[in-house]
């Protein structure tokens, strides 16, 4: 096997190729051209991250050395690695979609550049993961920045596309600008700007400076994960985005948001006061209540995936926060397992999310509408579209076998594990955003309850949606590799965990896997660490079934606490779907065996109407109306009703209803700030008298202060 | 504390149930009974047939006999007549209805215990409606006996259809019965459903539930009460014999002095 | 707007005031024996003179009978108050067939002009929404039921309904859409359709498609004898039918100008009572299943039954059918029958104030209830509601003190009112009707008149006459006019439930949908006295 270094040059060879490539072909072309280069660049990518993951190396190399600066260094370590290869494991089904997707901008836009800016957004974000300094991590991230957005901007002439995407633009220019100012304060005290030297000499700040650096890289890298209040960019730029990119938006460009502040917070200066991990548990909390709470009340696919996006950030963002609050009050293993459910769930949300905005993008090129008050009855034209759909909506709604479970699952237990804290400020701090995380669980069924029923069952709404047909298999193949991953992910926890450890070890300095796989399969007798009552005792439960021929070191994700809080939390996703396969099979089993059935299909129970309309369907809008009722206070709607009335009060010809509601961040932060702003600005613009005698006035004034101080100092 | 006295204010009023049919309903008001038939009726035999609105009453030989599916309860055949004809306080009128094809193959194994009726209101008055809700009261309580009311035609087993079936319910019927699985069964109550009643066939109503889909069992009365419903659910899941729907045949229950 | 409904109306200023405002276009022809005024009208100024009655001089519309002559259809617009009537007639030949539509002023008329529409045929001038009513969308275009050359015992031609057929849609909000109930809904109700517009919690329209239950009983009651159109009075509506029975003798006892002995007149006030208690104890027995309060629902059908079984034991028939007959009853009592049957129906009101009792101090039972279903008293007086919804709205008013009928004026009892116009008050009315009716009861055992229950046999004389009773429901006013041969030549019924779903939706709106049942059990309504 080639060494991780081979593949990574390979890799940056083929962008360039593809760039080239992408430039000299024509439109009609470009979609295959750049399915075939980007998904070998995406293979290449996952060869070399698969190869650091599976292995203990790390893969390093120097570049240039600067003067006054210090080394540039390209680094991967296990952290990147498991960073690159959510990469690639989603860059590779998104340029399948490609081929099927593309072609419906042929005429419209020009394929030559959105090709060129595809490889070169794969390049940068990768250089971003593997950046060993400061000053190539910020060249690489502004590009990746600026790629993005151009990427994003691709249906350029409408007016909605570039407002969003300018303020995407701006907002992640200053997110940028607030990481790297931390990072010019981490790099205060030390000699050189690669991260080597930044973690040595990290140790001698002083805690007003770490606050600074957490705060800054924090709410920075925070703009681009998309978490509130920064993330009023994100539901703006997805439904202007085309479908592919959203994809990458979501599953790609939010967790470099992730990286940069696990890299900063919890790899280059880890973070020592409660207060700091506190922060980040709170502000992902709450991003993933407002985030969940508008996209059930959404109406438009992609949007609604983008709220939902920013939940799952902020779920993330709660994980994360839990192991900060840990590793600062000394629980390095329950730090460790905080991680792990981050992780895992940043994993399965790249996953899951991709293969939905996948779905909304055949959805949005087969109908040709996004809001799902204008689909239904889906699942008769598309039933295989609907099947991973389907897949990806019960990921996301956490329900089992699938991954997304699995992930929230653990974020929970790591919630219940605040026991283990000394103080109870903390200690209800925690059981607070548990409570949150937990009905935003809750809230999330009935989001993709409601996303995957109105647009797939019922009956068609619109012409678009009666007309729509099947999408064609570049579409299809792509969505069923992800669903098959996020299947794959749900049932076998046992074998991504011990993977997930290694990124996680090196951050709290000690390895995980024992305390949540315990090797079932493989201990021996005297472990010391697994005595023969404990692996007796759960022997009898059946955690040693298939010990004999299954790889691995069991099938069991299973914690036990320490003695002062011996606590148990056990869970086997592998060992149920067996037994949901024999239920289900053994139920298609003993019907096909009983012959006496008599099957006649009739039409729905209507209540004996003569014609079931699209009408009299619940909407979208309906569905959710319990949900935006009861959190009144949080969306606070204003409703002007219209009413059309004859002579006579009593005949009512028509009644219109229009409602309007802004955004709850947008309604207590940005608006005051930004009307505070104004009236500052109405309020000195008074200066702009416009008269040239007070201008020359100003000039005495100025150059009298300047004496003054001048003569104080 | 409301809901305490509630369930004491229940466990005092005590059990209401009639024990039927286990034991005969003998409490009076029950029913409000049926024609019976006599042998040698006197010589105003005529003028008492003409009095029947429905077209009821025949004469056949030395006898009257009394068609069950048209009587309405108008009592003109017995006020204000000497001693025509006889008056019957029974209430198992319920009788099967596709005679030509013999009685139904049994339910009783299938359903016997367990049977859920689907109703459909085919333009009744709101008798027959007012009476079946008392199935599901303190007094009759179906449940005991195993027969629950489902709102939806794919969880049913039988069809109740009260009325004449009006021409505007027509097509809702039709996609009520295609809508059940089988094996399912109809059962009508009261004389609307059997003969049409007083509105009988005219352009608004078809006049009996046989025009429009297979009937297997009929209650007669205007409107029956509950316990002849309830003999009618037991008849169709063959838990008690039929009565004759007309007099000649036996009518359990007691006679009128 | 103030209703003067406690003074009397005296029919000669009226008729002189309308003679002095319209001299030319209005005939008036006084009977002030009977309190009846009837007018002649041009077309001209219909709606003035029509709203003008109903606003200023405060009658109220009781119903719009359309009768088709040889070569013209007269319509007479019957309005009333205490203790008078007025009736506006109106003629039209048949080759015009358009008349001015009242409905904009007087909105109680609004479904009598559709249902004319529909059954006859004849259009009513600046009308909002004609069509679709009666007549569903399988009826054939241009075919009348109710006209003389309809033959009602052949089955009419069905029409092929269009695909693109839909239901009239009110409501234009994003997300909006109409809920289906019916025409076969929950366990033992009646067929009735109701599309309720909403954006997802609210019910913000409610749309009602009646007449499922449509079976033409005005129509097949032409040429038969009053005898047979008796039993179609009585058994269109089975739980009211003492009460329509009641009406259509009057009406015909008023064509053959026959007198009802003073025992017959006690005693239908009594069984009218007592049907009245059984009904409105079955509607506290819906109202309480409604909720779910299941011992209250209990207790409150104890009471129903015993009282079915209390009928039956006393007349031979649960719900008082084969009663009536014009000129009088069909059976005698014996006075101590009478007397134990008003001593048990106490018995019965003590069980049911306890219950009363219970109730007031269920607030999870109250809560559902009160201020829910709000009819305002303004929307009841325009819409003509009658019975005791209208009398939970603040409408003091019930035919047996407005126009007294079969010896009303002789028992005392008060009127119950509530003002709230919500579920709760619906049902203290309720509770408060049962316990006069019980009142009225024992004040007819203790005084019943001795004599005859029936007058003498007489023939059926040719003419027309307006019978009226107040049912359980509400008001409901007969309408009958005979020809040779004692048979009936047309027969227009307005039942209370037809006045009272019109304003149905009034209830139902700006309420959750899990209240709509609740509203419609607080009703108490009939399709099939509706739709006939």
């Amino acid at each position: 096997m080639m060494e991780t270094g081979n593949f990574f040059v390979l890799f940056l060879s083929l962008c360039g190729t593809g760039i080239i490539l992408s430039a000299l072909f024509p439109d009609q072309k470009n979609p295959l051209i750049l399915a075939w280069v980007s998904s070998l660049a995406a293979i290449m990518v996952l060869l070399a991250s698969g190869k650091i993951l599976l292995s203990d190396q790390v893969w390093q190399t120097e570049l240039w050395t600067l003067p006054f600066l210090g080394k540039l260094v390209l680094k991967m370590d296990h952290l990147s690695a498991l960073f690159i290869f959510v990469t690639g494991l989603v860059f590779l089904p998104v340029s399948i979609f490609t081929v099927g997707y593309m072609p419906k901008y042929v005429s419209h836009y020009n394929l030559k550049t959105f090709g060129i800016f595809y490889h070169l957004l794969f390049g940068t974000t990768v250089l971003v993961l593997v950046s060993g300094d400061i000053l190539s991590f910020l060249l690489a991230w502004e590009a990746m920045s600026i790629f993005c957005y151009l990427l994003v901007n691709f249906a350029h002439e409408r007016e909605e596309t570039t407002r969003s995407g300018f303020l995407m633009l701006a907002m992640s220019e200053a997110g940028t600008l607030s990481a790297a100012l931390a990072f010019l304060i981490l790099a205060k005290t030390s000699s050189s700007i690669d991260f080597a030297s930044l973690k040595s000499a990290s140790t001698h700040l002083g805690p007003l400076a770490r606050w600074w650096v957490f705060l800054l890289s924090f709410f920075g890298f925070g703009v681009k994960a998309g978490l509130v209040p920064s993330s009023t960019w994100l539901p703006r730029a997805h439904p202007v985005a085309p479908g592919n990119v959203s994809a990458l938006l979501s599953g790609i460009i939010l967790n470099l948001g992730i990286y940069g502040i696990v890299l900063v917070n919890a790899d280059l200066l880890p973070l020592s006061q409660f207060g700091q991990g506190l922060i980040v548990l709170i502000v992902g909390s709450i991003s993933a209540l407002v985030g969940i709470l508008y996209a059930t009340t959404e109406n438009d696919m992609k949007k609604m995936l983008a709220h939902s996006s920013i939940e799952n950030m902020g779920i993330i963002s709660a994980g994360l926060g839990a192991g900060f609050v840990f590793m600062a009050s000394g629980h390095p293993i329950l730090a460790g397992i905080a991680f792990i459910a981050a992780f895992y769930h940043l994993t399965n949300h790249s996953l899951y999310k991709s293969l939905l905005f996948l779905g909304a993008g055949a959805i949005d090129s087969s109908v040709g509408s996004r809001d799902m008050d204008r689909l239904g009855g889906l699942i008769r034209q598309m039933p295989w579209t609907a099947l991973f759909f389907l897949a990806g909506t019960l990921s996301i709604a956490a329900l089992p076998p699938f991954n997304g479970f699995v992930s929230e699952w653990l974020t929970l237990q790591t919630m219940l594990q605040s026991t283990a804290l000394s103080s109870t400020g903390i200690k209800i701090a925690f059981a607070i955003c548990g409570a949150g995380l937990a009905l935003t669980a809750a809230l999330a069924v009935t989001c993709f309850v409601k996303a995957f029923s109105m647009s797939f069952l019922g009956m068609a709404r619109s012409s678009g949606a009666r007309k729509a047909r099947e999408i064609s298999r570049p579409m299809l193949i792509p969505m069923a590799i992800l669903a098959i991953f996020c299947l794959l992910l749900g049932v076998l926890p046992t074998y991504t965990i011990p993977i997930l450890d290694k990124s996680v070890s090196p951050l709290v300095q000690k390895s995980v896997t024992d305390e949540l796989v315990p090797p079932f399969f493989t201990v021996k007798k005297g472990d010391p660490k697994f005595d023969e009552a404990f692996i007796s005792e759960f022997h009898d439960l059946g955690a040693q079934i298939g010990k004999d021929f299954l790889p691995g070191r069991g099938l069991v994700v299973l914690h036990r606490g320490s003695e002062k809080n011996p606590v148990v939390f056990a869970m086997s996703s592998s060992y149920s779907f067996v037994v949901l396969l024999l239920l289900l099979g053994g139920t298609f089993v003993v019907c096909l065996l009983i012959k006496e059935r008599k099957v006649t299909r009739q039409p729905a129970w209507d209540g004996g109407l003569r014609y079931l309309l699209p009408e009299m369907f619940y909407t979208a809008t309906g569905f959710s109306n319990p949900v935006r009722v009861i959190f009144n206070a949080i969306f606070r709607p204003t409703t002007v009703e219209h009413r059309k009335e004859t002579v006579a009060e009593h005949f009512r010809k028509a009644i219109k209803m229009v409602r309007k509601e802004a955004h709850i961040v947008d309604r207590t932060i940005f608006q005051p700030v930004v009307e505070f702003m104004q009236s500052t600005s109405m309020y000195l613009g008074k200066m702009h008298s416009g008269s040239v005698n007070i201008y020359t006035a100003y000039v005495l004034i100025t150059l009298i202060v300047v004496l003054i101080v001048q003569l104080l100092l | 504390m409301i809901m305490v006295r509630w369930v004491l204010k229940g466990l005092q009023t005590g059990i209401k149930t009639t024990s039927y049919p286990r034991r005969e309903e003998l409490a009076s008001g029950v029913s409000p009974g049926l024609p019976e038939g006599k042998r040698e009726p006197r010589d105003g035999a005529l003028s008492v047939i003409s009095r029947c609105p429905t077209y009821a009453l025949r004469q056949v030989g030395q006898q009257i006999l009394v068609d069950y599916r048209r009587c309405i309860h108008c009592f003109r055949c017995v006020r204000g007549v000497q001693d025509v004809l006889g008056w019957n306080l029974g209430y198992e009128w319920a009788a099967y209805m596709n005679k030509n094809d013999g009685p139904p193959p049994k339910l009783e194994k299938v359903f016997g215990r367990s049977l859920h009726i689907f109703f459909v209101d085919g333009g009744a008055c709101n008798a027959c409606i007012s009476e079946l809700e008392q199935l599901n009261k303190p007094f009759y309580n179906i449940h005991r006996l195993g027969f629950f009311v489902t709102p939806t035609p794919r969880k049913a087993d039988i069809l109740l259809i009260a009325g004449p079936v009006t021409d505007h319910m027509r097509f809702s019927i039709q996609k009520a019965y295609a809508g059940m699985p089988t094996p399912k069964r109809v059962l009508a109550v009261g004389a609307c459903g059997l003969s049409g009643g007083i509105f009988g066939p005219s352009f608004a109503s078809e006049g009996g539930v046989q025009k429009l889909i297979p009937l297997d069992v009929g209650v007669p009365g205007c409107p029956p009460p509950p316990l002849a419903m309830i003999h009618g659910l037991l008849l169709a899941v063959s838990r008690k014999p039929p009565a004759s729907l007309t007099s000649s045949g036996s009518v359990d229950g007691r006679k009128k002095s | 707007m103030e209703r003067p409904l406690d003074s009397t109306v005296k029919l000669e200023n009226l008729s002189e005031e309308i003679t002095g405002r319209w001299p030319d276009q209005v005939r008036v022809d006084l009977d002030l024996q009977n309190g009846l005024c009837l007018m002649e009208c041009e077309a001209s100024v219909l709606r003035k003179v029509c709203s003008w009655l109903f606003s200023k001089q405060g009658f109220s519309f009781a119903s719009l009978v359309v009768e088709e002559e040889h070569a013209e259809f007269s319509l007479r617009y019957i309005f009333y108050s205490e203790k008078s009537q007025v009736h506006i007639l109106h003629r039209i030949p048949k080759t015009e067939a358009t008349v001015p539509s009242i409905s904009n002023f007087v909105h109680a008329a609004d479904w009598h002009e559709r249902e004319a529409e529909d059954l006859f045929g004849l259009d009513f001038e600046g009308h909002p929404r004609l069509g679709d009513f009666v007549l569903h969308e399988e009826w054939p275009e241009g075919v009348n039921p109710m006209r003389a050359d309809f033959d009602p015992s052949k089955p009419y031609v069905h029409r092929e309904v269009s695909p693109y057929w839909r239901p009239i849609k009110i409501v234009q909000a994003s997300g909006a859409f109409m809920m289906p109930i019916g025409p076969i809904y929950s366990d033992f109700a009646e067929s009735a359709h109701f599309l309720l517009e909403t954006v997802g919690e609210d019910v913000i329209r409610t749309i009602t498609r009646f007449f499922y239950k449509y079976r033409g009983v005005e129509k097949i009651a032409e040429a038969r004898k009053v005898n047979e159109v008796l039993l179609l009075a009585e058994r269109f509506s089975g739980t009211s039918a003492f009460a329509h029975s009641l009406a259509f003798c009057q009406a015909v006892e008023e064509v053959s100008k026959v007198e009802v002995p003073p025992r017959a007149k006690a005693l239908r006030i009594l069984f009218a009572e007592l049907e009245r208690l059984r009904h409105h104890v079955g509607s506290i027995a819906g109202i309480c299943g409604s909720t779910a309060l299941a011992v209250a629902t209990s207790q409150a059908s104890i009471l129903e039954e015993e009282l079915l079984r209390l009928c039956c034991a006393v007349t031979g028939h649960r719900y008082l059918f084969g009663l009536n007959t014009p000129g009088g009853i069909t059976m005698d009592f014996n006075n101590e029958v009478i007397q134990n049957l008003a001593d048990t129906v106490q018995g019965f009101l003590e069980k049911l104030e306890d219950l009363k009792q219970m109730l007031r101090y269920s607030s999870s039972f109250l809560d559902r209830l009160e201020e829910v279903g709000i009819v305002s008293p303004g929307s009841a007086v325009s819409y003509g509601l009658v019975g005791p919804i209208a009398r939970a709205s603040g409408i003091k008013r019930d035919l047996r003190t407005v126009l007294p009928y079969s010896g009303y004026e002789k028992v005392e009892f008060i009127i119950p009112c509530e003002q709230e116009g919500d579920g709760y008050a619906r049902l203290r009315v309720l509770f408060g009707e049962a316990e006069q009716s019980v009142n009225i009861i024992r004040q007819v055992a203790s005084f019943l008149p001795s004599g005859p229950t029936v007058s003498p046999s007489f023939e059926v004389t040719t003419g027309a006459a307006l019978g009226w009773a107040e049912s359980p429901k509400g008001a409901t006013f007969h309408w009958v006019r005979t020809e040779e041969d004692g048979r009936v030549a047309r027969y227009r019924i307005t039942p209370p439930s037809f006045t009272n779903w019109h304003g149905f939706h009034l209830a139902a709106e700006n309420f959750a949908f899990q209240d709509f049942p609740i509203i419609m059990a607080t009703f108490g309504l009939s399709n099939a006295e509706s739709d006939r």
